[in-house]
Formats: C-alpha cells, sequence, structure tokens
C-alpha cells in the first residue's frame, strides 16, 4: 500500500522535495499527489509534511517531526560483513564506504557520509541481513550525552 | 508480488528510441528462474536464425538475478547476454560490482536492446523517467573515465554499465565494464553494444525488491556468513605455491573442500593460486605448449599473492558479498591505481606470456579494464602471437617493429594499446586469436589455442579434464566457470541432490582415474552445468557457492524469496531445461556442436614431454559423447532430441 495525500494539503511542496523516488508531483499551492507505483514507501513525505496531510501505508496520517530528529543509522562493525548491501538500499544515496586503511584489516565498512541527505527511512537497516545497522534519533545538539548512555537509554 | 522478481523488462529499441515494457508472467520464472533462465527463454525466438551478432537484428541483454537485493549472500552477478560474435554461439558474459541490483531497483529484471543507435547514445533511467542521451563526448573515452563523467553528471548513486574503446571499436574480444575496472568480459559482447553505439547503460533507480519470506531469508544468510568469516591464518603464500608441488608431485588427489578455496580467496583473492596453479599443472604456460617445468616458483613468484596484498589498501566487495575477493590496489606510473589483479589476468598476462614483470601485469590490467577487453583473450592472443613470432611465421617488420619475444613486457604493453586502439598489428590481433590465425595463415592456427574461437581460460583441461569437457560442450563454449571435477568436488552437490555421485570429505583417489571417461564424470559434468544455470538464474556468485550447497544454501534461499516450495532435483531439472535452451539456441543459429571442440594441444595432443601434465591427454570424444546423453541430446551431434524438449516443455524448433 502506497503513501496518500489528503485534502489537508495546501501544496507548499516541501514532500516533493523531500521524496527520493520522484513519486510526488503537484503545482505550487495546490493538492499534491504520489504516484502509487512509484512510492517506495521511505516515510519522508509523512516525517516533512507541515500539515499533517500525508496517510501511511497502514492507513494511518503520518506524524511530522524535525528533521534533526529523524532517525539515523548507526553501524556496528564487529557484526559488518562489508557487504555493502546497505549502499544500495539507500534511496537517498547518503551512505559510502569508508576509505581508510586499518592496518590489518583492509575492509571497507559504511558510514553516513552525506548526513543531511538522510530521510530517516531505515532501509539500510532493514536490508542488512546480519542486523549491523540500528535506527537511532539523534541526541538534542544541547545535551550532548555520550553514546554508551544513549544505548543504555535505548535499551 | 513478494517473489524476489520484479515481473518486469524492458525493452528498447536503439533504431527508433522507443521504449516497451513487457510483463513477464510467473510461469515463466517457475520454469527458467530468472537472469540467465530468463535471457535464455527470451532471446531464443528474438534473435533471428543466421543472425548477424553485430547487426541490428542481434539483440542485448542486462539482467540481474532472482535472488539479487533479497537480502541472500553472493548475489550481486548480473549477466550480459547476446548473440556472440566472437563464437557465433550464444553468448553470456558475468560479472560483480553494483549493478546487479540497479537494474531490479529500475523495477526490471532485464534490459534489452534491440536495433542500432545512428549516432552514440546511453540508456539513462531516474525513477520512472527512461531516456536516450547523447553520448559523443564519451565516445572514444575509456570505461573508468566514462563512468566517473556520467557519475559527475549524474550522481554517485547512479550505476554505470560501459564500454571501452575496444568495445566502440569491435574487438570481438572487448566486454562491458561496471564500478571502474570490473568487466564482463567473455563472449566479445562489447562489441555487440558497440554496434549498436550504446556507450553506456546508467541506471539510478529506487524500487523496493520483495520476498516472500525475508525472515527465512536472513535466517539463511546469518548462517552462511559464519562459515564466510570463519577463517584460520594460511601463512605466507609460499605454502600455497608448495602445496601446488606436493600435488604435482603426489600420485594422489583429493577432493577439495570449497572452505580451503573461501579462506584463500579471503586472504588473498583469486590471485592466491597464482603460484600454486602452475606448479600442480591448473595454469597452462607459454601458450599451452610450456609445462610447469617452464614456471617454476622462482619465475611465478614475480606474481607471489603476498607482494600483491601488499599494494592492496582496501578490500572490495561486489554487491551482497561477505566476503570480500577483491581489492583496490595501488600502483605507480602512469595510473594511481587499479583493481586488484585477477587469478586469470596474471597468468594470460603472466607465465602464458612468459611474462615475470610485476608492475606490467598492473599496468596491464589497469589498461584492459579501461579499454574494456577481456584479459583473458587478450593474454591468451598475445601468447599466440609471440609464437608465431618465434617460429618466423611473421616477422618483426610484420608486428610494426615490436620485438614480441617471450616474456618482452614492454612490448607487450606497446601491443596491448595497439590492439585497444585498433592501430597497425593490433588491428589484425583485436579479435582473438582464431581470427588472428586465419589472418596471418600460413599454419598459424595451429597455435591458437580456443573452443569455437574462444580462448580458454587459465585452468588446464590436461590437469582436470573437466575444464576440458566444459570448454568444449557448453553452448558458449571456452568458458571456465561452469564446471570441472574440482568444482564439482567444491560444489558438494550430491548432500542435497538425489542420485548423484557422492565423496567423502577429502577423499583421496588415485590420480589416473582423472583421466578415464565415465558415465559418473558425465553425470557430474552434467550437473555442474545445471547447477551453474540455476546460480546464474539466481544472480549468485561461483565463488560463493564454492562453499558447497549446504553451506551456501541457493536451494532454500530460493524458495524462501519465492515462496515456491521446489526440490533440489526440481531445481536442478530448471538447470537442465536452461541448458537445452541455449544449446537450441545454438542449432537454431546453425551452430555444429562438435566444431566446438578444444585445441588438441591443450587436450595432450601430443601428451607433453615433461612437467606437471606428462604424458596426459584427454579423452574427449567420449567425454562430449557422454555429456550429450546425459542431458538426453544426440550423443552423437550433441543435438537436443525431440523427446528432451518436449520432456521439459520447451517449444523450440
Amino acid at each position: 500500500m502506497p503513501f496518500t495525500i489528503n485534502e489537508a494539503c495546501t501544496g507548499c511542496g516541501a514532500c516533493l522535495k523531500v521524496c527520493p523516488a520522484g513519486a510526488i508531483s503537484g503545482e505550487k499551492k495546490k493538492l499534491h499527489a504520489i504516484d502509487a507505483a512509484a512510492c517506495i514507501e521511505c516515510g519522508a513525505c509523512g516525517r516533512t509534511c507541515p500539515s499533517v496531510a500525508v496517510i501511511d501505508q497502514y492507513g494511518k496520517t503520518a506524524a511530522m517531526a524535525k528533521r534533526s530528529r529523524w532517525e539515523k543509522p548507526e553501524f556496528k562493525h564487529e557484526a559488518c560483513m562489508s557487504c555493502t548491501i546497505c549502499i544500495d538500499a539507500c534511496p537517498a544515496h547518503c551512505l559510502e564506504m569508508s576509505e581508510a586503511k586499518d592496518s590489518g584489516n583492509t575492509h571497507a565498512y559504511p558510514y553516513l557520509k552525506a548526513e543531511k541527505a538522510c530521510i530517516g527511512c531505515g532501509f539500510c537497516a532493514a536490508e542488512c541481513p546480519v542486523d549491523a545497522i540500528f535506527m537511532r534519533t539523534p541526541a538534542p545538539r544541547e545535551a550532548k550525552v555520550s553514546s554508551d548512555a544513549v544505548k543504555e537509554a535505548a535499551q | 508480488m513478494n517473489r524476489g522478481y520484479m515481473g518486469k523488462i524492458l525493452m528498447v529499441d536503439l533504431s527508433k528510441g522507443e521504449f516497451r515494457e513487457e510483463t513477464i508472467r510467473d510461469e515463466v520464472y517457475e520454469k527458467y528462474l530468472s537472469g540467465l533462465g530468463l535471457a535464455a527463454y527470451l532471446l531464443h525466438d528474438r534473435i533471428p536464425a543466421g543472425a548477424d551478432p553485430l547487426g541490428p537484428e542481434n539483440v542485448l541483454g542486462f539482467v540481474s538475478g532472482l535472488l539479487t537485493g533479497t537480502g541472500s549472500l553472493f548475489a550481486g552477478r548480473w549477466m550480459v547476454v547476446g548473440k556472440s560474435p566472437l563464437t557465433g554461439t550464444w553468448g553470456d558474459a558475468n560479472c560483480g560490482g553494483s549493478f546487479s541490483p540497479a537494474i531490479k531497483r529500475c523495477g526490471y529484471d532485464g534490459i534489452f536492446f534491440t536495433g542500432a543507435s545512428e549516432k552514440p547514445v546511453y540508456l539513462y533511467i531516474k525513477n520512472n523517467k527512461i531516456e536516450l542521451k547523447d553520448a559523443s563526448s564519451l565516445w572514444g573515452k575509456d570505461a573508468i573515465e566514462s563512468e566517473e563523467l556520467l557519475q559527475e553528471q549524474h550522481g554517485r548513486g547512479a550505476r554505470v554499465a560501459v564500454i571501452g574503446p575496444s568495445g566502440e571499436k569491435l574487438s570481438l574480444i572487448s566486454g562491458i565494464c561496471n564500478d571502474k575496472g570490473r568487466i564482463a568480459a567473455r563472449s566479445g559482447l562489447g562489441a555487440v553494444m558497440g554496434s549498436k553505439k550504446l556507450k553506456a547503460v546508467v541506471l539510478d533507480g529506487k524500487k523496493r525488491i520483495a520476498s516472500y519470506d525475508q525472515a527465512a531469508v536472513r535466517k539463511l544468510s546469518k548462517k552462511c556468513n559464519k562459515w564466510v568469516q570463519f577463517q584460520l591464518p594460511l601463512g605466507p603464500s609460499i605454502g600455497a605455491g608448495l602445496l601446488g608441488t606436493l600435488l604435482r608431485v603426489l600420485p594422489t588427489a583429493m577432493a577439495m573442500d570449497g572452505m580451503i578455496y573461501k579462506m584463500i580467496l579471503r586472504q588473498w583473492g583469486t590471485g592466491g593460486l597464482n603460484q600454486m596453479s602452475p606448479e600442480w599443472g591448473d595454469s597452462p604456460i607459454k601458450n599451452w605448449k610450456g609445462s610447469s617445468t617452464d614456471w617454476p616458483l622462482k619465475r611465478s613468484k614475480s606474481a607471489d599473492p603476498d607482494k600483491i596484498k601488499r599494494t592492496e589498501f582496501v578490500k572490495y566487495h561486489c554487491y551482497s558479498c561477505p566476503l570480500g575477493c577483491g581489492g583496490k590496489c595501488s600502483m605507480t606510473g602512469k595510473y594511481s591505481e587499479t583493481h586488484k589483479p585477477e587469478y586469470e589476468s596474471v597468468l594470460a598476462l603472466g607465465g602464458l606470456c612468459m611474462n615475470e614483470d610485476t608492475d606490467s601485469l598492473f599496468l596491464l590490467n589497469e589498461m584492459l579494464n579501461r579499454g574494456g577487453m577481456d584479459t583473458i583473450s587478450a593474454g591468451a592472443t598475445i601468447a599466440f602471437a609471440m609464437e608465431c613470432y618465434e617460429r618466423g611465421i611473421v616477422t618483426r617488420e610484420d608486428m610494426d617493429g615490436i620485438d614480441l619475444a617471450w616474456g618482452n613486457a614492454d612490448a607487450m604493453v606497446v601491443l596491448v594499446h595497439k590492439m585497444i586502439n585498433r592501430e597497425g598489428i593490433g588491428d589484425l590481433l583485436a579479435d582473438g586469436s582464431r581470427l588472428a590465425a586465419e589472418r596471418i595463415g600460413k599454419g598459424a592456427h595451429l597455435y591458437a589455442v580456443h573452443a569455437g574461437g574462444q580462448e580458454p581460460a587459465m585452468h588446464d583441461g590436461r590437469q582436470d579434464p573437466g575444464f576440458a569437457v566444459h570448454y568444449s560442450v557448453e553452448p558458449t563454449p571456452g568458458r571456465h566457470t561452469i564446471g570441472s571435477q574440482l568444482y564439482y568436488e567444491m560444489f558438494q552437490l550430491w548432500k542435497k541432490v538425489k542420485g548423484l555421485p557422492g565423496k567423502w570429505p577429502f577423499q583421496i583417489y588415485h590420480k589416473n582415474t582423472k583421466y578415464k571417461a565415465s558415465i559418473d564424470k558425465a553425470k557430474e559434468a552434467a550437473a555442474c552445468s545445471k547447477y551453474m544455470n540455476v546460480i546464474n538464474g539466481s544472480g549468485l556468485c561461483m565463488f560463493g557457492t564454492f562453499l558447497g550447497v549446504t553451506r551456501t544454501p541457493t536451494f532454500d534461499w530460493l524458495n524462501a524469496v519465492t515462496g515456491w516450495n521446489k526440490t533440489p532435483e526440481e531445481y536442478m531439472e530448471i538447470g537442465a531445461r536452461i541448458q537445452t535452451l541455449k544449446q537450441a539456441f545454438n542449432i537454431r543459429q546453425g551452430v555444429e556442436p562438435k566444431n566446438n571442440k578444444l585445441s588438441g594441444r591443450a587436450l595432450g595432443l601430443p601428451p607433453q614431454a615433461e612437467g606437471a601434465n606428462k604424458g596426459r591427454t584427454v579423452p574427449i570424444d567420449k567425454m562430449m559423447e557422454d555429456y550429450w546423453q546425459q542431458f538426453g541430446w544426440d550423443s552423437s551431434t550433441g543435438k537436443p532430441t525431440v523427446d528432451t524438449l518436449v520432456r521439459l516443455g520447451i517449444d523450440a524448433r
């Protein structure tokens, strides 16, 4: 079930800009529409819509969130097999393999290169066959806590 | 749909500049899988009988695999298909990299090109928009440069398959590249792309690929990955070389377990065998005339795996590969880096030409990757030319003044440049050794080693007759990535498929038994062909499947992804159907299967007087007949019988 847009849409065009699949069309200040065949259900439109006009694949109204609070991938190198499945899964092309050589281990690992381009869809984590990627809401910038604390909080 | 496949293909008519989507029925996937099987099903009728491989009537296809993008491992192979201009037979070439999932992300299991464009173009698909764009500014540029320019324009997320100058100039040993130097090199399909004036295919789709039971797929993948990650310390690479010596000296051989090869691949890549293979007679030397005696460890150390590994700055993994046998290596000179030279490239440009210059191996590798030319065929053609030069069949004057003595690395660099650009003598050699021999005349054909026009790879049938059989009997002759006695041992199919000859772990047997034709050997060879068709329908990597069918669970993945409940025997039947259909394609094209028999020299006719394969001859005629019989093809002609076509449900005329 693809996402849809309802009458609450003000035609601001924010969803159109964020959609990585080019599935949304519509004129400025007019009701936008999602091409069902092109929609990949990444949810970026719903997270971005200020008018709460996007209906998700389960028929529920999608909740808008500040982009800085969208979930982002974290990589667990000890489980990662460097297979690049996540790189390919990312519709926003924001992941890359590291280039640096670690003496003794020349395998490259994925990392979030274009942090601002990440749409928080979680496809990378969903497609990783060995659970080496976790989606986490970034900690607010003001109250910077150590990553261990974040992990604890998540558990 | 949730069955792993996309259920659609894209047909691009380059003459008219038109696109057409076609829906493929579920039954087709059940009968032929996706990938190579789907391509064989589609192209059997669509390429007219007697088609000119370089004419607009040939169809060039890019296909992905059924398991690609589903969370299965080792599923990153894409295949190029069409009628081969090199052999005139069914042509296919297989390549890793990142292009395979890109095809499915555009919503297709395959993209097929008919007709020919008048001016250079490339296909660009972004999301749902399909365009043919002008490629005039890219024409003449090498494959890596072109890929970089296209990614500059369309973003780094765009995946690019592209030909180099050799494909543009219709070299019959040219291929198609992706990921800056990984190449679908065999069967000369780069020339087909060049003949259609199609410079590149650039894909940037975002479609999701859905499986029937994703949790089951992941469970299987996790288990498989545990085997892949298991690694023992292997010590310095000379150990592998000395193991080769031991295997040569011993009167017995041992059934190999793919875990050993997996560890070699993990440590060094395919190049781990650079010194071992020539030692035990697996790799041909000096245009198949020489032997292990001519290429001892002290000479093969020019391609010492540890030495090559020291230049590797990062491992390279194809899509969905947990193993990572590839690598990026630094080098000095004109180019700063290259994909780690593969075993085939190193031996074809090294031992086969008696070339001991390590730097030249890196340079030639990069030149051929950029030029878009097959390293195996290029190396073999140069080795052929070197022998003609030694025998005085061609003179230094014929060779544009190049001193083509055995092992002259500088001469090889000049010659490869000429071959890629079809300059001078390079024009004569750019279409492989069979055509070069025809052009030279004067009995040169005696020194061109090929099967049906394609140069066999660096695996010697005089050591493992299985290679000689597959070079000779396959619908795409001269290919080493389908079967051999060694591959059969590693696939371990008997553990899953009923009725196949079994082996004990590390079973020891006398070497002499390898060189006798038997029904069991024919069954093993047929099983390899069938299984490889299943693998190529799935888009799996052969190296991954070497772990054995229980560790790399091809059949289980297929059932979990598609929701079918097929038995291993049923999958093997699909493999037989694909094999028979490819053979029927050849018959329809007027190919005489017997004519694809490997050249006598490579079969031990006459036998070698020294070295690892001394005194050995492959009883090829009997082995070919036995093989054909296994498939229910006429054992004297290799043509599928009507009964067999009916039994397999193939509607081929």
